[in-house]
């Protein structure tokens, strides 16, 4: 194939791109050999810790250039690279440039590889004697993430294997496509833009700290490699504690984070689903806190080192692991946000395998070495209870990867199938049918124990049992616990009103959690929070298993019809949806809900939604509106999103969210098959008669030249007709109005139809209207009349009245000109009747360079013509002529009555109860680990 | 033997006995005719069959949507979600029921549905195009 010359390309962003992910990943593996050297012997190779550290830098500006010029490329909007021709477009705002950036593997893994940077950066100057072997396990993790971006191929001229997906490809190159034929393709193309679920302020911050706190995850390992590289089994125990804390912080808040856009922003219609995705960024937190309790026992006491580190090894590997399952593809079937394929399987697999395969390796090795203290904890010491509470932690994340990882089961059933080349799809299981409550059963007993171990061991002392005096003491301040936690309970239990005495257990258990806690902090600390940070997160824990109890257990869906309901169904089958037409207040459990109206500004069409709660005499005793939203795509041919909105109380939220629209509004190509299934008919209704129109009665109020249409953009020279009809029905009792209204531009009609969805019709006028104005003069039989101002006289039924005189007359078809004298005669054209029909008729008369004109006046209405002929100033009379059209019939419009409404919503309201003791205990617990890492922060007069 | 290699121990045997019956809540995906079988609650994959009918009348009844499946085995049913009609539910190709038979029809409680990956609907448009 000949090789095109294409015009405006930019190729050096992704020279400048491909180049520094090589030299990124290059020099990464040199810094983890320098780093490595200079670890076995510290003290004579200061030459390879220089190597080293220099390593490092190159490594982190080679990483930060990528991400530049990849940034720079989708700012710039270079489509004919395929990363942003896939995520960004020319409409989409500065803000959204980050969430398209992490909104595919390369990106993400970009930010990931960001955060080790900065994390490498601050251990090389805090870390001292650690940083050498911490530095070589963060270089090697930096080295597998670049490898994900290498794009190398390794066999020639084959594709069979690859390493990495490199972002900087051409869009040409990713795929074959007749319009590359063209030389000046960039002008033809233009960005996809971003998937605007992702358009959210949260995907622009819970991406960065999610992936802060997967990087973070990598310190507690790093040290964990370096203790058993070094043998120093003791000295690493204090300095990692407060990277863990730390980790264990911004981790959690970064799955806060995910869960209240989750909550927020998507329809899903909860803050946790476990869906794999959220499992698996749940679970290595876990682990990490299982650990951060076993390294507080080692620090205090010498014992748990080897959990210690196996805990904060796997809590990396889950990091990993975590990375496999969403990247892989192996989850397409069984969750919602996973990313999409990119040939990564084996290299991610491998990620895997070398890092837990090393951990082994060395901590086997070393096992036997590693201090054990040989005499037994005392039953009654903290560190006893605390060891068995990690151990029930890390069994909850157990149980939660088991099922999580079924898929990956499945690929291993392939995969021994292939080898014995036998079929065993039959192997195949899936996800539990109702994996909320198959969670929910075990996570539940947990909770409860993690809540009792929680409040009970934080009175208890490290390294001793209670002398017998203490005991007494501690039991009777424990039983004012439980009584106080009997009256919470109670009192939660009268709030919520929830059945099965399985949820006492839970709730007593977080009370009594909340309360000992806080008894410790206010009387045993006196309120320091310095040493009493822990007992900050174990509060937060309690309220948010209380939080979750309640608006889980007592999540209702209130939206459903409570009169077409009633004793039709059992709870679980109740109607989640209701139908709620256009100002028709409909009620529903609690609440009257009235859709008021909805306004599009921009793709979003967003609805206000009034809901109204009254007491038993109906008063009023809450009212308040909400602004769910949908957002179009850019063609405006579909839905895209659909937004919730929440009404928030201390209490409870009110959750509302669009579940359905008209399949006309939702979708385009639906609304022109409804558009050309209307049946019109053609009617004609003269002024104070009424036209029946099938099941409809039809009058005509008046008419005007003016636009009323909200389509309508005004252009000059535009002619406008608008009918102002009356509209009656059978099954209807007030008079509804509708304005349809016509244009004529440049000898082409344009009509603005409404939809009268009351009555399920649609009305238009149509091109007819304009026969009289078209209508030669010869035609018409004119009458001349004299008139004086208020004079009248009798024409064809109606009565013509000389109104006055306007001097500065408007007329579409007169343009005023230097020296021009017009003049318009306002007759106002009136039916018998007393309040019958009325309309202003203004003829023009003007002198333009001493010739006469006239300009005539037409009404659609009574087909009556007007001309303003002569001034006579000898009478200070007028003589106007009036004619009728022959054979006129009315004004002439179309009726289509076969139109489905479509001024309706389907809404679906959800009342969580407490949900804000969730948001609470949430903050609270991660706030406290991120307190304990602060207290427990490096400092330099502490190390020497 | 220390105390705490006992409750470690102890726990262990526990977690063990959760894994099991944990594994006892794994389902198999399964077809329509199994389905009618056991008549329990399953998950059926399938495809959505295009040329069948999808119906959804808000105006009618707003948690009625129903649509035609043909599943692994090739059979085709149709099934009944007790809700709204998913955004995007034509594009779909694979897609995962919950639920049971009820007469001849499947009524799912719950529905997953795999799309395909935008790049590839947008190939096409650009050979379409030039």
């Amino acid at each position: 194939m000949q090789e095109l010359q294409y015009f405006g390309e930019h190729l050096w962003p992704g020279r400048v791109g491909h180049f520094s992910i090589i030299l990124s990943f290059v020099a990464a593996l040199l810094a983890a050999f320098a780093y490595g050297r200079h670890s076995r012997n510290s003290d004579a190779t200061t030459g390879w810790l220089k190597l080293g550290r220099w390593s490092f830098l190159l490594h982190s500006a080679a990483t930060l250039v990528t991400i530049a010029t990849l940034f720079y490329i989708m700012l710039s909007r270079y489509y004919e690279y395929q990363y942003a021709w896939a995520h960004v477009s020319d409409d989409l705002p500065f803000a959204y440039i980050f969430s398209a950036f992490w909104e595919d593997q390369p990106g993400s893994f970009l930010l990931w590889a960001f955060w080790h940077v900065v994390l490498g950066i601050i251990l090389m100057r805090t870390a001292r004697e650690w940083e050498g072997p911490v530095l070589v396990v963060m270089s090697l993790l930096q080295a597998f993430i670049m490898s994900m971006l290498l794009g190398l191929y390794l066999l020639p001229d084959s594709d069979a294997i690859k390493i990495g997906f490199n972002p900087f490809l051409l869009l040409r190159d990713t795929m074959d496509a007749p319009i590359f034929a063209n030389a000046d393709y960039l002008q033809l193309i233009t960005g996809k833009g971003l998937n605007p679920l992702l358009q959210n302020y949260w995907n622009t911050i819970h991406p960065p700290t999610l992936f802060l706190g997967f990087a973070s995850v990598s310190v507690p390992f790093a040290f964990t490699m370096a203790a058993l590289a070094k043998r120093e089994y003791k000295a690493w125990i204090k300095p990692v504690l407060p990277w863990a804390l730390f980790s264990a912080s911004i981790l959690g808040i970064g799955i806060l984070m995910g869960s209240a856009w989750a909550y927020e922003a998507l329809s899903f219609g909860g803050y946790w689903a476990w869906d794999p995705v959220e499992n698996m960024s749940l679970v290595p937190w876990i682990v990490l806190v299982a650990g951060i309790h076993t390294n507080l026992i080692a620090k205090s006491t010498g014992h748990s080192i080897r959990s210690t580190m196996v805990f904060y090894a796997i809590a990396l590997l889950l990091v990993l692991f975590s990375t496999f399952l969403t990247r892989s593809g192996v989850l397409q079937d069984s969750s919602v946000h996973a990313f999409t394929e990119l040939g990564l399987e084996w290299q991610l697999v491998l990620f895997i395998l070398v890092f837990s395969g090393w951990f082994l390796w060395i901590y086997l090795r070393r096992y036997r070495d590693i201090p054990v203290k040989e005499e037994e904890e005392p039953t009654s010491s903290r560190e006893f209870w605390m060891f068995i509470g990690s151990l029930v932690l890390f069994f909850s994340a157990l149980l939660i990867t088991f099922t999580t990882a079924i898929p990956v089961y499945n690929k291993l059933a392939d995969g021994l199938g292939w080898l014995t080349g036998q079929d065993l799809t039959g192997w195949h299981r899936s996800m539990p049918v109702d994996p909320i409550t198959h969670y929910n059963r075990y996570q539940f007993w947990i909770a409860v124990f993690i809540a009792v171990l929680s409040g009970g061991t934080i009175f208890l002392r490290y390294g001793r049992s209670l002398a017998s005096g203490a005991v007494r003491a501690l039991l009777t301040r424990m039983g004012l616990h439980v009584i106080l936690a009997m009256v919470m309970t109670t009192l939660t239990w009268w709030w919520l009103d929830y059945a099965g005495w399985v949820y006492h257990v839970l709730v007593l258990a977080s009370w009594f959690s909340v309360i000992s806690n806080l008894d410790y902090l206010l009387f045993f600390l006196k309120g320091r929070l310095k040493q009493g940070a822990s007992t900050l997160s174990h509060v937060g824990f309690g309220l948010m298993i209380i939080g979750i109890v309640a608006s889980g257990l007592k999540k209702e869906h209130i939206s459903y019809n409570r009169f077409a309901m009633e004793g039709l169904l059992s709870r679980d089958m109740i109607d989640r949806n209701v139908l709620l037409f256009k100002n028709s207040p409909l009620f529903i459990k609690g609440y009257e809900v009235t859709y008021l109206s909805d306004t599009l500004i921009g793709h979003t069409r967003t609805y206000a939604i009034d809901y109204i709660q009254r007491d038993e005499e109906g008063r009023v005793i809450d009212e308040f509106t909400v602004q769910p939203s949908i957002l179009f795509d850019r063609e405006f041919k579909k839905q895209a999103a659909s937004n919730p909105s929440t009404k928030r109380y201390f209490t409870k939220d009110v959750f509302s969210h669009i579940a359905g629209l008209p399949n006309e509004q939702a979708d385009v190509e639906r609304a022109k098959v409804k558009e050309d299934s209307l049946r019109y008919l053609l009617y004609s209704v003269l002024p104070d008669s009424v036209r029946s129109a099938g099941r409809l009665s039809i009058s005509l109020q008046n008419w005007s030249d003016q636009a009323v249409h909200p389509d309508y953009t005004p252009e000059k020279g535009d002619q406008v007709i608008a009918a102002r009809l009356q509209i009656r029905s059978e099954d209807l009792d007030s008079t509804l109005t509708c304005m349809p209204m016509i244009v004529l531009r440049d000898n082409l009609v344009y009509s603005y139809p409404v939809k009268v969805d009351r009555v399920g019709a649609k009305v238009r006028l149509t091109d007819a209207v304009f026969s009289g104005f078209l209508m030669p003069d010869d035609s018409l039989y004119y009458r001349p009349v004299e008139l004086g101002a208020g004079d009248s006289f009798d024409f064809g039924g109606y009565t013509i009245t000389l109104d006055g005189f306007d001097k500065s007359p408007q007329h579409v078809q007169f343009e005023s000109e230097e020296g021009d004298i017009a003049v318009a005669a306002n007759l106002l054209i009136q039916t018998h009747s007393a309040a019958g029909y009325r309309e202003t008729q203004s003829p023009i008369f003007l002198v333009r360079g001493n010739q006469p004109y006239n300009i005539k006046s037409y009404s659609p209405a009574t087909g009556i013509h007007t001309r303003f002929v002569k001034l006579n100033p000898e009478n200070g009379k007028v003589t106007i002529w009036v004619a009728q059209q022959p054979d006129f019939e009315g004004l002439t419009f179309e009726v289509a009555d076969n139109y489905e409404r479509e001024d309706y919503i389907v809404l679906e309201t959800i009342l969580f109860p407490l949900i804000n003791l969730f948001w609470l205990g949430g903050l609270l617990l991660m706030l406290g680990l991120g307190l304990a890492a602060w207290n427990k922060r490096y400092r330099k007069n502490e190390l020497s | 033997m220390k105390k705490i290699y006992i409750i470690a121990g102890v726990l262990i045997l526990l977690g063990i006995g959760l894994l099991i019956s944990a594994a006892g809540d794994m389902s198999t995906y399964s077809t329509f005719r199994e389905a009618a079988r056991i008549e329990a609650k399953v998950k059926v994959v399938g495809k959505l069959a295009k040329d069948r009918e999808m119906y959804y009348n808000p105006t009618e009844d707003p948690n009625y949507f129903s649509f035609y499946v043909s599943d692994n085995e090739g059979e085709v049913r149709k099934v009944i979600l007790r809700g709204a009609k998913p955004q995007d539910f034509e594009l779909s190709e694979q897609i995962v029921v919950t639920g049971k038979m009820d007469g001849g029809d499947f009524l799912a409680s719950e529905l997953l549905m795999k799309c395909p990956s935008k790049y590839k609907d947008e190939e096409v448009f650009l050979q379409k195009e030039s």
